[in-house]
């Protein structure tokens, strides 16, 4: 059903909901401008919500990009800053597994030349808030970290931040929307209108509604990341960039308190390391030139990093691999470069050449510096429209909840619920966390505990499908982490469905249809690796969803 | 230590549908039998209804009454399932029937009797789900046979379930012939242990002394002209004795039934708990814990610490929950290490070895389609010999039953409790020396 929705005029329309798109709407919005965000699926669906939840430096940078990494430091720091609750501390292990040391010259020049470069690093540390590295000897680095393979001979720890990269995402088009941006996920800009070699506007339609509609715009920036190739096509204009895919796996609880470095059988640098309520591995990195919304991970994405990770930590074989998943990131095209050595900086192209004076696309760039990234593109639109405004605050004025973390303890004891639940709601609501809990006081049913493996509450369900621009029920993934535990949705997607039905207005057809969906995107990640106890819980999954449930 | 030593006719390993129907089938003979079992497994878990065989030749608006009964429908998937066991098994299928009566009528505690047709049962997801039969407590549910409005019950101040996606499950098949449908909450556990109680607290709850006949009463203050059935969410006690549903169904004056249950499951613990009072009762030996260092038939084998020497040996282990398959980068059988040969589709092909290939290239990207990588499990002839990589029969005395027989995707073609009670049947009857 194609219904005109009304035509309305923006100083900026931002195509694309991850981070980049999210940050600059807030910028725009925050410094006055009128804006539109238009995301075609959900808010941090892309490389967003896929990439390995660090706020880090970008020590691997350092040597090639110098500037890449200042800048990740330092804008890591103003990430703590505006959002103090969603971030965490992970402390690296970086194990020495060479000869004993001083056996010979090449030994004691790898640990000379390691403790130099980490030390480098430190240099950037207080801009993030971080700790300076320590060298670790043998006894101390098994006293820490046990599950480490023997023979290895000492570490230099290295101090990262993690960090919910989604609800970072998310936080980011709330305050938009809070500053006045209409936000619209689930709506694809279709085409871009052009009058004498500029782009005046957007067509867009509407995913969930089949509406139709269209945005007068002054400037359009292109965020839409992986996607941009396939935009530019349909749209006659060149976003050159090296797509690259990156795998992670999820283990089903944290497999230690240490982020391990690790080398991969091809030599490349990847990582396992505790991240929330689970322990991820990380990350593949290969070309990618197929289309981004056909995915999937490759048994083989799976051998590497299983195998990188098992070199250093023997014990993962026997965990329980929960999900694999993945993302395109967008780096900066070069020809006859390998993957890894790509830029991670980014770069603002203007299409004005083209014939499509008024378009910006953004390409490239890390999780960590997205604010100076934003700033910077918004920067650029701003003496576009060639208009007097605010200065840019997003540094120091705080993203939803981020003004104050409160006491899990205090909020568990006063609103009656687990402690440990309290926990995961203040880390994920930050100081709203206390509104969250107030729906819980009002109505003691509230307090269900929706999910025991993320902590989700009732209330905090409710208060997202409220609050949280949530569109469809696989939303909740990315807002609070529904069904991507190890229980995969088990006895906690049926009850968090009925509570966003309840809210949203959903009838029993609709309710059916989005649980449907919300259980299908799991499948898809759980496929590429069904092994060892995961696979019975596949199949209590499917005797639930698919069998009792005609799903 | 040969005090300790057990010699049996038969060794069923195995405590779910499948070994507790094979041992109480070996029993019935006569022969001395152990059944070794380490944990509940799949039927501790289950929801209620025992899935036997739907159709799958009818269209989805077949009325009930034109659908084909419960042995016709498994002649049609044997029919056009290759890998199925009811195809394997096609030409004793005239003998599917007496398994069902005899397993039912030995667990007829929790269990009703089947009828030959597909009992229509709700689900919590607002689905009605075909079941040869079904807990005593669910029977009155039924939608093939409620005439009258169906009253759908949640409970007041509990998130657990919403009344409403259960009855759009009975207004999905009211063309069908099933019933109108109303639904309502029942103001029952709205103080606040109640609203926060999961299922097991709450069927607790109602076994407490007067709490059905309670909850009857704030059934009948609902009750409208017209309602002919009360369905209620799957918490209607653990213990079949405490007869909660007789209760509510007495005090309010209709009958009541509970829909069937999700995890975790009320409704498994008792059907699990009903086996273990049946297994005892019929003198069947149980034995707690794994099996280990078995060998097979006339060899010993240790189970939770005793050592056992048995003539027979069925392997009731059950799939991936019971932990009868497993799959540590290749799939194999985890007590007498048996090559996992048998699948569904493509994998049907016993030429096909599929045992080693990565888990995505076994499953199919719609997760609704049958799934070869969950229906994988060991190779049986007609007469439930697992067989080797050669095809040929490991011994003459070990018989293989339920879950750890592969090819059917119990999922999705909804015949997990009708294989466990066929091949537990047959199998039991074959290892105790009886005519199968």
């Amino acid at each position: 059903m194609a219904v005109p929705v009304r035509d309305r005029a923006y100083d900026v329309v931002v195509l694309g909901g991850g981070v980049n798109g999210a940050g600059v709407a807030r910028d725009c919005a925050m410094r006055g401008l009128s804006v539109l965000l238009l995301e075609k699926q959900d808010l941090a669906c892309g490389a967003s919500g896929a990439s390995s939840g660090m706020i880090h430096g970008g020590i691997r940078y350092m040597t090639s990009d110098r500037r890449v990494t200042e800048q990740a430091s330092r804008d890591a720091g103003y990430i703590r800053h505006i959002a103090p609750h969603l971030t965490f501390r992970i402390p690296f292990l970086l194990p020495f597994a060479t000869h004993e040391e001083g056996s010979r010259l090449l030994d004691r020049v790898t640990w000379y030349a390691t403790e130099v470069y980490v030390g480098t690093y430190d240099l950037f540390q207080p801009l993030k808030g971080g700790k300076p590295s320590t060298r670790l000897s043998a006894e101390e680095l098994y006293r820490v970290e046990p599950s480490l393979r023997p023979g290895l001979h000492g570490a230099v720890t290295l101090d990262e931040w993690g960090i919910d990269g989604q609800r970072l995402c998310v936080l980011n088009a709330l305050s938009a929307a809070e500053h006045g941006a209409e936000v619209r996920t689930w709506t694809e800009a279709t085409t871009l209108v052009r009058e004498g070699g500029r782009v005046v506007a957007v067509r867009f339609r509407d995913a969930v509604t089949g509406e139709h509609g269209e945005a007068r715009a002054g400037v359009v920036v292109n965020a839409t990341g992986g996607w941009s190739p396939r935009f530019g096509r349909a749209n006659g204009i060149q976003v050159p960039m090296r797509p690259g895919k990156g795998v992670h796996l999820s283990l089903d609880r944290r497999h230690g308190n240490y982020g391990i470095i690790c080398t991969a059988v091809d030599g490349r640098q990847m990582f396992l390391m505790p991240h929330e309520m689970e322990s991820i591995i990380g990350t593949t990195d290969d070309d990618f030139f197929g289309d981004p919304d056909d995915l999937d991970a490759t048994a083989d994405e799976v051998e590497y990093l299983i195998d990188g990770a098992a070199s250093l930590v023997p014990s993962v074989r026997d965990a329980r691999i929960t999900r694999a998943w993945w993302g395109v990131r967008t780096t900066l095209f070069e020809y006859g470069v390998e993957e890894d050595d790509l830029s991670r900086d980014h770069r603002i192209y203007d299409h004005a050449g083209e014939g499509s004076a008024g378009l910006l696309s953004f390409v490239g760039g890390k999780l960590a510096s997205f604010r100076a990234q934003s700033e910077e593109l918004t920067d650029r639109v701003v003496a576009m429209l060639g208009r007097a405004v605010l200065p840019c605050r997003t540094h120091e004025v705080p993203l939803p909840g981020g003004d104050e973390v409160p006491s899990p303890r205090e909020l568990a004891a006063r609103h009656g619920v687990p402690e440990a639940v309290a926990a995961r709601i203040v880390f994920r609501h930050g100081s709203l966390a206390r509104e969250v809990l107030r729906i819980a006081d009002d109505d003691p049913r509230m307090k269900l505990v929706v999910c025991r493996d993320e902590g989700i509450l009732a209330a905090e369900v409710a208060w997202i499908a409220r609050h949280e621009k949530v569109r469809r029920l696989q939303d909740l993934r990315r807002r609070c982490r529904l069904a991507l535990g190890g229980c995969g949705g088990l006895d906690c997607a049926r009850p968090a469905a009925q509570i966003a039905a309840r809210e949203l207005g959903w009838d029993a057809d609709r309710l059916r249809a989005e649980l449907s969906d919300l259980l299908e995107v799991g499948w898809r990640e759980r496929r590429p690796v069904l092994d060892g106890w995961q696979l019975a819980e596949e199949e209590l999954l499917r005797a639930v969803h698919r069998g009792l449930g005609g799903l | 230590m040969p005090g300790l030593r057990i010699e049996c006719d038969v060794l069923v390993v195995g405590g779910g549908m499948a070994g507790a129907t094979a041992a109480l089938a070996a029993r019935e003979g006569g022969a001395r039998v152990v059944l070794a079992s380490k944990a509940p497994g799949s039927t501790g878990l289950s929801g209620g209804a025992v899935s036997v065989a739907q159709d799958p030749a009818c269209m989805p608006d077949t009325p009930f009454a034109a659908r084909s009964g419960v042995v016709e429908s498994a002649r049609r998937i044997a029919a056009t399932r290759p890998g199925h066991p009811y195809r394997l098994l096609r030409d004793r299928l005239d003998r599917l029937w007496n398994a069902i009566e005899f397993a039912t009528g030995q667990l007829s505690a929790v269990l009703a009797p089947p009828t030959g047709r597909n009992r229509w049962i709700l689900t919590p997801f607002g689905h009605a789900h075909p079941a040869a039969t079904c807990h005593r407590t669910m029977a009155a549910g039924d939608l093939a046979e409620v005439r009258g409005t169906l009253l759908v019950c949640g409970f007041e101040g509990h998130l657990g379930w919403d009344p409403g996606l259960v009855a759009s499950g009975a207004e999905r098949v009211r063309s069908l012939g099933g019933p109108a449908s109303r639904h309502v909450l029942l103001d029952m556990f709205r103080w606040e242990d109640g609203a926060l109680g999961r299922p097991f607290d709450l069927a607790r709850m109602l076994e407490a002394p007067g709490a059905a006949e309670e909850a009857g009463r704030v059934l009948r203050r609902v009750l409208a002209r017209g309602d002919a059935a009360a369905v209620l969410p799957p918490v209607l006690g653990i213990d079949p004795e405490g007869r909660v549903a007789d209760r509510i169904a007495a005090e309010a004056g209709i009958p009541v039934a509970e829909f069937l249950s999700d995890l975790p499951s009320v409704p498994g613990l008792r059907l699990h708990r009903a086996v273990e009072a049946r297994l005892a009762a019929a003198g069947v030996e149980v034995l707690r814990g794994e099996v280990r260092a078995g060998a097979g038939p006339d060899l010993p084998a240790t189970v939770g610490g005793r050592e056992v020497v048995a003539r027979s040996w069925v392997l009731a282990s059950g799939r991936f929950v019971g932990g009868g398959i497993e799959r540590r980068g290749e799939l194999r059988e985890g007590i007498l290490g048996l090559p996992v040969l048998a699948s569904e589709g493509p994998f049907a092909d016993p030429s096909i070895r599929f045992a080693t290939r990565p888990p995505a290239s076994l499953t199919l990207r719609d997760s609704r389609a049958p799934q070869p990588l969950l229906a994988a499990g060991l190779r049986v002839d007609d007469a439930l010999h697992p067989l080797d990589a050669e095809g040929r029969v490991l011994h003459p005395r070990v018989f293989a039953a339920g879950a750890v027989v592969g090819g059917h995707d119990p999922a999705s073609d909804g015949t997990g409790m009708g294989v466990a009670m066929f091949t537990g049947w047959l199998a039991g009857r074959s290892a105790a020396g009886r005519d199968a």
